[in-house]
């Protein structure tokens, strides 16, 4: 066997033990685009972030703690984070995202951070989540990570190539058949959690309605002044009352398309297109060219199936 | 030249003017034919199938030789007809015998004089030849005229004309044979040795005479002058002209196809002269009659492997039916008065109306019940009336002497009534989206399997041959006398239950001009093309009990022997009747074929094993194994789910109290709710499921769909909107489950992370045993997913909401399943519902087409059933949106629906879009992409097609004698990989194709079960979706959905070369040794053995083992 380069690169290559074969993880310490603002910074931190290219499809973030354990403690780990995807995106509301890879079934995790950041005085009711068990998810194969570790010191030593292959840990999430069966399960929870879950959330969505009501900048009966001082005329509510948050004065053709009804097209062309001879004559020469350049236009289509040899009928 | 033109005329800007006589061809291709485009192909056609100018002169030069030989042998004296054959045989040739053989002391005697009189006459004479089928070669028909001398007045008795004609052949025979290096052999056709005819082939390399670049065969016919002493007026159908010592039949029993093949030798030259005549007084007649001749030969009406009996050398006939149209009826005075004259065709017809008229004639005529008598120049030479009684089908000819269809059956007629039908629906229909020309002329109708409805493979070999004495002499051979036999039982059998019988049987072959005999035929093929609306009737009524003695009840009885039994009806008649016994809807559908198989064993002594159909075959595909059946212990079936989903419905609609809101409707949207899923949906009650053993727990869940009233508290948020539903499915599941016990309802979440997808559904569990799973619909949905994707549709937006791209993503998958799931499946289930009521072999064909797929691995993963249950609409529907279940080319049974889809998919180009007209509700309604827009890739379809391609051909070669199931075993030799799973664990696994029942039995002694039902559970889609997203791009996976063991993957093949390392790759790589380190860039390569080794993990307790097929 020809010996394999320690670094690919700037990659170091870390090779792991699979029943018959070798699969290969390659690492490099984090570096943050120049233009990145603070926050994405503090979402991986330069100095002890280690980016790891084609981590196993089914791994996990405590199978990856254990793969490093012997270098350092890891304090987190987050998959697929992409930042040149969506700039704007992580840009803006980086946290909530990382959340969400946190705490992949959650669903609830906005709404709740929405609240969290607006301190508000009464108290909003708790959404009770459903279970969610530590399964399994697949990603891509080939696939990045980060690996965020508590101490800056652990990233060297993660860098350094090893010198045998690791074996691949496995953490206690089930595999394979067990799998199914435990998602299977789990995608059936008790009714009464569900009743408690989906009347808690719709609780918590009322209270942030009727919130978001209150704070709102246009309310019943004023009318919708925008940044150019234009009022918006709406259809009227009850009363003829432009009314904030209505639906928009125009048809809704004319939202969809722009355009406006089709009253023009009503409109009669008042010329007549077979007045003089020479217009009939005009025409009715168009017909047998029009009929000529199909028939050549058959032809040449026949000509073409001809050489396919499919006029041989056996 | 037009080249030149045409630049000319840009150069102008101006077009060159038509001249008048372009603009009348134009003109006159739109209107006298189809279409101009139709016209060019008629034009593209004709010439290929004529005769080319190449080897003319070769041939000319052979015939002159020929006849310059033939009229210069010597004269052979008067010998006994025993005597002569015995000096013939000595040389090595026999003289054709004919039935009855001459008696050792007959008084006449067989004689040889040169021929009078040479010519060429028929097709070849005329200039008209078409090319055959088989071979390819053009006949060229040689008359020779016998001289007078040879023959006496009362030659037409006993077959002495037959004797002498046969003498007088292998006379010719030996002495061509020896005189010329050319090829002979003798040809009868049909099988009738009064027919044969001495066959010249030129030989290859033969240096004297070598006409083979003309493509041509000579056949030698000798005939009768005009002016024999042979008297026409004793030929005539009633005359008769054989006497049989035996005592079994009547001494006098007329000859009417014996007549008329001792009058065939008087005509040849005649019929030469009047198409010549007819050729010059109709201009098109040349073009009309090679498209008849092309069209019949496409069809088995002439020669070729499998072909109309009764069609054989029957060339005359194409041309006196022109001849009849244009000439019109000759006037017959019968009983009934005068019967109503058809009109003749006017002269200027085109060649394409021509051909349409004569079709039109074919497919509306009646041969069974109107005789046909051209026009003549001098009236009746015999009474019409002859005929009418003696022969069954009548066509006589210009000269009034010749039936055409004498030895005809009317089976026979019958399919070519109903391919005239067929072909003139598909002109009258141009718009369809087949391609019609092609159908009309191009495509070959040799494949059986998608001919007809049904097709029994006969062999004869064993067939008692009771026929009388009598019987064989006027067919000519016992082969025909049985053929003749089986035709007219069976269309009486089957009566109105069928639309036509097709018995086909291989052209008979040449033989060597050392064999008196034709080879008999051992095999024949039976079609039936069914009546839908009477082939699965019960009972055949026959006539009633008052008239037990009538000659009507004594042939009911014969034609049905044990079979027939006196029976009282509910309406009080009694009746001598027929009645066929069925439990299965599969065996109902098998009356017409037992019928077939009742008349073979009663008048044949033909058992079944001699008579052997691919329905049982095809039926057990769709059936699960005996044992797996009894297992089971319920009956399942369609019926009994839509018993089920309706009980479900109620007991919904029951709750209407305890819901805020009213449930409008219920819509099924599940294949098992419409009689297309492969195997019969089967209950499995909790109690049973636990004695199961894992690998026959397989329950469906039955998707549904719950529609409320319109109400203006849904919140205005779709993540709200999806609580809701939970909220909602929570008050239903609760009251279900109080108000039916044993009823068990539960909520699936579904695991989704896309917060706008309704995932979640209501799991209904009854205490029967089958399982629903029902979504809500709420069609505000759509309007909010609307305008996440798209911002600018919200003219102001109620908050000042921004969605970023992910969630538009997100937005967009959850529309397309919304639309899918609310919008197009109700109305896809409506429309395919419909076409099962409409079409009784729809959802036959479907059931197998789906399993088809299955077994090659392409069903579900690759094509969805949805676009499986249009493609196989096509055949019924054609394209046509009035096409009823009575139209001609509509398949009648699942065997022949499934063998035209598979003929489709075969030349299927997925690139042009198949249009059909289902959604009759809503014709505007078109959902392009709906069904096919996860596949089938490039990849998908081309396998498709070659397994298609495949399937077909094995259909088609073995036609009967083989095994089925070959056509659903997969070969796995071109995966990469194959992953073998372990069945014990796959709740599907008696679904498969090649289950075996060790599997099951072993499990259930192990006692390995778990005792929570998991209604729906099926591992194998689930690890097959996890495989497929995860190596998207590195590998494709295929398998069996109906309970297959097996996956297989390919690599793609843009992986397969090293490439430089990227972060963001996307596959297991491996970094390559590094060789020339001056240039090299860091190179990687696909990790192949550990992407392997991943699976096998990701499969834990599924994957027992993986095959690699390729090195690595």
């Amino acid at each position: 066997m020809p010996v394999l380069p320690k670094r690919l690169s700037g990659f170091t290559v870390i090779p792991i033990a699979y029943p018959s074969s070798s699969h290969f993880i390659y690492a490099r310490a984090h570096t943050p685009p120049k233009s990145k603002t603070l926050k994405s910074k503090n979402v991986l931190p330069e100095g002890r972030t280690l980016f790891l290219v084609n981590v196993p499809p089914d791994a996990t973030e405590h199978e990856l703690t254990l793969l490093f354990k012997d270098c350092g403690t890891v304090e987190r780990v987050l998959f697929d984070f992409n930042s040149a995807d969506a700039p704007e995106e992580y840009a803006s509301d980086s946290d909530e995202e990382m959340d969400e890879a946190a705490e992949e079934f959650d669903t609830e995790a906005r709404p709740r951070k929405k609240r969290k950041l607006q301190t508000s005085e009464p108290t909003p009711p708790k959404v009770i989540s459903l279970p969610s068990p530590s399964l399994r998810t697949l990603r891509k194969t080939g696939s990045c990570a980060h690996l965020i570790f508590l101490d800056s010191s652990s990233l060297a030593k993660a860098l350094s190539p090893p010198t045998s292959p690791k074996p691949w840990p496995s953490s206690e999430e089930p595999r394979g058949l067990s799998h199914y069966m435990a998602k299977y399960d789990n995608e059936r929870p008790p009714l009464d959690t569900i009743k408690a879950h989906a009347d808690s959330f719709m609780e918590c969505f009322e209270f942030d309605l009727s919130k978001s009501k209150q704070e709102a900048k246009y309310r019943k009966g004023e009318a919708i002044v925008d940044e150019d001082g234009f009022t918006l005329v709406t259809r009227g509510g009850a009363y003829g009352q432009t009314l904030g948050g209505g639906v928009g004065v125009a048809s809704k053709k004319f939202m969809l398309t722009g355009q406006i009804g089709g009253r023009k097209k009503k409109d009669k062309k008042k010329e007549k297109d077979a007045f003089y001879a020479f217009q009939k004559a005009e025409k009715q020469r168009k017909v047998i060219l029009d009929m000529k350049n199909n028939f050549e236009a058959d032809k040449q289509r026949i000509e073409k199936l001809k050489e396919s040899r499919r006029f041989k009928p056996y | 030249m037009n080249q030149v033109d045409s630049e000319n005329t840009n150069r102008h800007g101006r077009e060159e003017p038509l001249t008048g006589h372009e603009l009348r061809d134009i003109k006159d291709a739109a209107d006298l034919y189809q279409s101009g485009s139709f016209k060019l192909q008629i034009d593209a056609l004709l010439p290929n199938v004529r005769p080319k100018e190449s080897g003319r002169q070769q041939l000319d030069h052979f015939l002159f030789a020929l006849r310059a030989h033939c009229i210069s042998i010597p004269s052979i004296a008067p010998l006994s007809p025993l005597a002569a054959m015995k000096v013939l045989a000595k040389q090595g040739v026999a003289v054709p015998s004919v039935f009855p053989l001459p008696a050792p002391d007959v008084k006449w005697k067989v004689a040889f004089e040169p021929p009078r009189e040479i010519c060429v006459v028929g097709s070849w004479g005329n200039g008209i030849a078409v090319k055959k089928q088989i071979g390819s070669r053009f006949s060229v028909d040689l008359s020779m005229e016998m001289p007078e001398a040879l023959f006496q007045e009362k030659d037409y008795l006993d077959g002495r004309f037959f004797h002498k004609k046969s003498y007088y052949l292998a006379i010719l025979a030996q002495s061509i044979s020896t005189a010329f290096d050319v090829d002979t052999f003798y040809s009868s056709a049909l099988g009738d040795p009064r027919l044969t005819t001495l066959v010249l082939r030129s030989r290859n390399g033969s240096a004297s005479y070598d006409f083979s670049k003309s493509h041509t065969e000579v056949h030698v016919i000798p005939v009768l002058s005009s002016s024999s002493p042979l008297s026409p007026s004793r030929l005539f159908p009633s005359h008769s002209n054989v006497r049989v010592p035996s005592s079994s039949s009547p001494p006098n029993f007329p000859t009417p196809i014996y007549n008329n093949t001792i009058l065939l030798s008087t005509c040849a030259k005649e019929a030469l002269m009047s198409t010549h005549e007819l050729k010059n007084a109709l201009p098109a007649f040349h073009d009309a009659y090679t498209l008849l001749r092309v069209w019949a030969n496409q069809r088995g009406y002439g020669d070729g492997e499998l072909c109309v009996r009764g069609f054989e050398r029957k060339g005359s006939f194409w041309a006196g039916l022109l001849r009849y149209l244009s000439l019109g009826d000759e006037l017959v005075g019968t009983k009934s008065g005068i019967a109503k004259l058809r009109k003749p065709l006017g002269k200027g017809l085109s060649s394409y109306q021509l051909f349409k008229a004569a079709l039109d004639f074919l497919a509306k005529h009646k041969f069974g019940e109107t005789p046909v008598f051209t026009k003549t120049t001098n009236g009746h030479r015999c009474p019409p009336e002859e005929y009418i009684t003696h022969h069954p089908a009548i066509f006589v000819d210009a000269t009034s002497t010749i039936n055409f269809l004498s030895d005809v059956p009317l089976t026979s007629l019958d399919l070519l009534s109903h391919d005239a039908k067929e072909t003139l629906e598909q002109l009258s229909n141009p718009g369809a989206s087949s391609d019609t020309f092609a159908d009309c002329f191009l495509k070959s109708r040799f494949k059986i399997s998608s001919r007809f409805d049904a097709v029994i493979r006969v062999n004869l070999s064993q067939a008692s041959r009771n026929q009388s004495t009598s019987t064989v002499i006027e067919h000519g051979s016992s082969d025909a006398a049985l053929l003749a036999s089986i035709s007219s039982l069976l269309r009486r059998g089957l009566g109105n239950r069928t639309q036509a019988i097709a018995i086909l049987q291989p052209v008979t072959p040449y033989r060597p001009m050392s064999s008196a005999e034709s080879p008999s035929t051992s095999i024949i093929h039976i079609g039936l093309i069914y009546d839908p609306a009477h082939a699965f009737r019960l009972v055949d009524h026959g006539p009633s009990a008052e008239d037990q003695d009538s000659n009507v009840a004594k042939e009911f009885r014969y034609l049905w022997g044990s079979r027939a039994e006196l029976r009282r009806f509910k309406d009080g008649r009694i009746t001598e009747s027929v009645v066929w016994e069925v439990t299965t809807s599969d065996e109902r559908a098998h009356i017409p074929v037992s019928i077939v198989r009742h008349l073979l064993q009663l008048h044949f002594g033909l058992s079944a094993k001699y008579a052997r159909t691919l329905q049982t075959p095809f039926d057990n595909i769709l059936q699960l194994p005996d044992d797996v059946r009894r297992l089971h212990r319920a009956t399942g079936g369609c019926k009994a789910a839509l018993i089920a989903f309706d009980g479900v419905v109620r007991s919904l609609k029951a709750l209407d109290e305890q819901l805020p809101l009213a449930l409008l409707n219920v819509s099924p949207i599940s294949e098992y709710l419409r009689y297309t899923s492969t195997f019969a949906p089967l209950p499995i009650p909790a109690s049973i499921s636990a004695e199961l053993p894992e690998s026959l727990r397989f329950l469906p869940t039955i998707p549904i769909i719950l529609e409320f009233e319109k109400s203006s508290k849904w919140p205005d948020d779709l993540k709200a909107i999806q609580k809701i539903k939970l909220a909602f499915f929570e008050t239903i599941a609760q009251s279900l489950m109080s108000s039916n016990p044993g009823l068990k309802a539960s909520i699936a979440t579904g695991g989704s992370s896309n917060p706008f997808q309704g995932y979640a559904a209501l799991e209904i569990f009854t205490a029967e045993g089958w399982s629903f799973s029902a979504f809500i619909w709420h069609d505000r949905e759509a309007t909010l997913l609307d305008r996440i994707i798209d911002p600018g549709k919200m003219f102001v937006s109620p908050s000042d909401q921004k969605y970023n791209a992910q969630e538009q993503r997100e937005a967009k998958v959850a529309q397309e399943l919304y639309t899918r799931r609310f919008i197009h499946a109700p109305r896809h289930h409506r429309a395919i519902v419909n076409l099962c009521h409409k079409y009784s072999a729809y959802s036959g064909t479907v059931r197998l087409v789906k399993r088809w797929l299955a077994a090659h691995w392409l069903l579900q993963t690759h094509v969805s059933e949805e676009a499986i249950e249009i493609i196989c609409a096509l055949p019924f529907v054609g394209g046509k949106q009035t096409s009823t279940e009575s139209a001609a080319a509509v398949p009648h049974s699942k065997e022949r629906g499934f063998s035209l889809v598979l003929e489709f998919l075969t030349d299927w180009d997925w690139k042009e879009p198949l249009c059909l007209t289902l959604y009759e509700d809503d014709p505007s309604a078109t959902a392009p992409e709906m069904w096919t827009s996860n596949g089938p890739d490039a990849i998908a379809v081309h396998r498709l097609r070659a397994f298609a391609r495949e399937a077909s051909k094995a259909l088609r070669n073995a036609e009967t004698e083989l095994d089925i199931k070959s056509l659903f075993l997969h070969s796995t030799d071109d995966y990469d990989i194959v992953i073998q799973l372990n069945p014990t664990v796959l709740p599907r696994y008696h679904q498969n194709i090649n289950a075996e029942s060790s599997v099951w039995t072993r499990d259930a002694h192990l006692g390995i079960t778990e005792s929570t039902p998991r209604p729906g559970f099926d591992p194998l889609p689930l690890f097959l979706a996890d495989l497929q997203s995860t190596y998207a791009d590195t590998l494709k996976f295929f398998a069996d959905s109906f309970g297959g063991d097996r996956i297989g993957a390919i690599w793609l093949p843009s992986l397969g070369a090293p490439r430089p390392f990227r972060a963001l790759a996307g596959f297991s790589s491996k970094p390559l040794a590094k060789e020339d380190k001056a240039k090299d860039k860091d190179l990687v390569m696909l990790n192949r053995q550990a992407v392997l080794d991943e699976i096998g993990r990701l499969g834990t307790g599924l994957v027992q083992k993986i095959i690699v097929h390729e090195p690595m």
